[in-house]
């Protein structure tokens, strides 16, 4: 293991930032932290890094216990959110300021340099000043500066959130590349759900300052261990249900009912479940359709120009979101909408998961 | 770019907005500029360069341009770590110390001067130890010096804080990740970073303890620096007296104030 994060909890003053938080990334592993804000990956990355001492737990560094240490002494590399590279030196100069430290030999600065400034594709921009860089370049400078000294571990602090979409994009390319082309431990700290799963080979996802799940992104996604897993990770419109019959497994879902795949253990009939319902498990039928589940009225039809977004009202006002790809019905039709029984997460009134068998 | 110039080239046509602000603005400048000018016209009538080489006037400008330069040092040296951990660190207390920062401002200066008569005074248990061992802190260059200190090191603390608040934390965080320990990575990112404001900082604290009277005339009388003997000369013989020392004066602070604003906008030199 490269980084052990055991048990991590931190206070400011009353309130508590982190709770009991435990992860551990493998050598070469890109690992994402997934939480909205405020969920104390800020502080999560401080500690990881040294710039805060956790008032419980330990962080280990290749097996080393390094709670106590400065970050001078902890090999990791740092790229923030908004860019910290240094105005009153070149773009050259700030890649080459983590090597003094490193103890490499000043006539090797300049190959070491150029290797990196290669890699984040700035050759070309070696002697100007981070101020004449446009966004994207800067984040690839900082990029350069954080992994030349060749840390243990690489920490992208919600490094791509202050950029417009399309930049965004194409730097999490970069990213994804850069990072196999050195191999560099990585955890990528972020709000936005599609970053992280579409970077990461785990994910972490944060919650309240607590660790809500550890896992690959399909995983997570297809059997979310908790209602706010399932909620964060990808669109769903939750409904409430209550079980209507154990085997097979149906639920009552405003005045309608669903069969759902058989599940390993399930609350008996009459338990009230919590159901969350993915926009592309979802779709639109004529209102007298037999195999629809639910119905409803249209309220609201959002064009995304790929597809649609159609918001449709049920029986009991509830509001589902429901993709579709063809010419979508008028905001005021009576549909139908049917339910692939596959895409539907439900867990018990706590929140505990009703598996799939 | 091209919206600033253009702007520029309307002037205040374009700008009607500004019309009153600037108004009343130019009244201030002119209320500044009159007497300047008044006192200056008074020049063509009086030798200066005889006036100046005086041996008093001599003197005063020989130890005005020692005892500045030395407060201005100390208010540096002793200020600007202060500034760097006023602008950092939150801790129990700190209002009070933000306080005593900015007391030396709120206090008169010829009280101030009284206030450090009746601490180093030369009846004071600290004034007439130092006195004994051949070190008077009053009524010596040293008294200046500690006068200038007192009332002019204030401005180089505040201009310097606002320095390094202004400094994005993470900077230093980078720094320290990136391998270098707070000494080194205050020498290396934070210092220079806010050296303009430092620089700045030290211009006011320079031209404050050059021009600095009441607390000097309450410490150290004598011997004279130029303020001091800009009072004795006028006692004696009016304005026209004082014109050759106070154009000294004046042309000795502007002269330093550039030379260290020069200094203060020199590209930083980078270890490599």
């Amino acid at each position: 293991m490269m980084l052990n994060v055991d048990g991590l909890g931190h206070r400011y003053g009353t309130e508590r930032a982190l709770d009991d938080v435990s992860f551990g990334l493998d050598t070469g592993e890109l690992v994402a932290v997934l939480g909205p804000s405020g969920c104390g990956k800020t502080t999560l990355v401080q500690a990881i890094a040294g710039h805060l001492t956790p008032t419980a737990g330990r962080v280990r560094l290749r097996g080393h216990d390094v709670t106590g240490q400065p970050p001078e002494r902890r090999a990791v590399g740092l790229v923030f959110q908004q860019s910290t590279l240094y105005p009153h030196m070149t773009v050259g100069e700030n890649v080459a300021y983590g090597l003094g430290p490193q103890g490499v030999d000043p006539d090797e600065h300049e190959a070491i340099v150029d290797e990196y400034l290669d890699l984040v594709n700035l050759a070309d921009r070696r002697t100007a000043y981070p101020n004449e860089l446009s966004g994207g370049q800067q984040r690839r400078a900082e990029l350069a500066r954080a992994l030349a000294p060749q840390p243990d571990l690489l920490v992208l602090d919600e490094p791509l959130s202050a950029l417009d979409r399309a930049l965004r994009v194409q730097l999490r390319g970069e990213i994804a590349r850069i990072q196999r082309e050195t191999g560099v431990t990585t955890l990528f700290v972020t709000h936005d759900q599609q970053e992280a799963m579409e970077l990461a080979d785990r994910l972490v996802v944060m919650h309240g300052g607590a660790v809500a799940a550890v896992g690959p992104p399909r995983r997570l996604y297809e059997s979310p261990p908790t209602p706010f897993v399932a909620s964060f990770l990808g669109r769903s419109t939750e409904l409430p249900a209550t079980i209507a019959a154990t085997e097979p497994l149906r639920l009552a879902v405003g005045g309608d009912e669903l069969t759902l795949p058989d599940a390993g253990r399930t609350p008996p009939v009459g338990a009230s479940v919590r159901c969350l319902f993915r926009p592309h498990g979802l779709s639109i039928r004529p209102p007298e359709d037999a195999d629809a589940e639910l119905s409803g009225t249209v309220r609201r039809v959002a064009d995304l120009g790929r597809r649609y977004d159609v918001t449709v009202e049920t029986d009991d006002g509830t509001a589902l979101v429901v993709e579709r790809r063809r010419e979508p019905p008028a905001v005021g039709e009576a549909v139908a909408v049917a339910v692939d029984a596959g895409s539907v997460v439900a867990f018990t009134a706590a929140g505990e998961p009703i598996d799939a068998a | 770019m091209s919206l600033a110039r253009r702007a520029w080239a309307g002037g205040a046509a374009r700008r009607p907005e500004l019309l009153v602000p600037a108004a009343l603005g130019g009244l201030l400048l002119l209320y500044f500029a009159l007497p300047f000018a008044a006192f200056l016209a008074r020049v063509g009538s009086t030798p200066i360069l005889a006036q100046l080489s005086a041996p008093g006037a001599q003197q005063a400008i020989r130890h005005s341009l020692l005892t500045a330069p030395v407060s201005t040092a100390i208010a540096t040296i002793f200020g600007v770590p202060l500034a760097y951990v006023l602008a950092r660190q939150s801790f129990p207390g700190k209002r009070l110390v933000e306080g005593l920062v900015v007391l030396p401002l709120v206090v008169p200066p010829v009280v101030g001067g009284a206030m450090i008569l009746t601490a180093v005074g030369r009846f004071t248990p600290l004034g007439s130890a130092a006195a004994s061992v051949g070190i008077p802190l009053t009524g010596s260059l040293i008294g200046v010096v500690l006068a200038q200190t007192f009332v002019a090191a204030p401005f180089v603390i505040i201009t310097a804080r606002a320095g390094f608040g202004a400094i994005d934390e993470r900077l230093e965080q980078a720094s320290r990740s990136l391998g270098y320990g707070p000494l080194s990575t205050f020498r290396n990112v934070s210092l220079p970073l806010a050296r303009g404001s430092i620089a700045a900082g030290m211009v006011l604290t320079f031209a404050r303890a050059m021009g600095e009277f009441g607390a000097t005339m309450m410490v150290a009388y004598n011997p004279r620096t130029i303020p001091t003997q800009i009072w004795v000369d006028f006692i004696g013989g009016g304005i026209d007296a004082i014109l050759p020392l106070a154009l000294a004066l004046f042309g000795l602070t502007l002269l330093v104030v550039a030379a260290i604003q020069r200094l203060g906008r020199l590209p930083t030199v980078v270890e490599r």
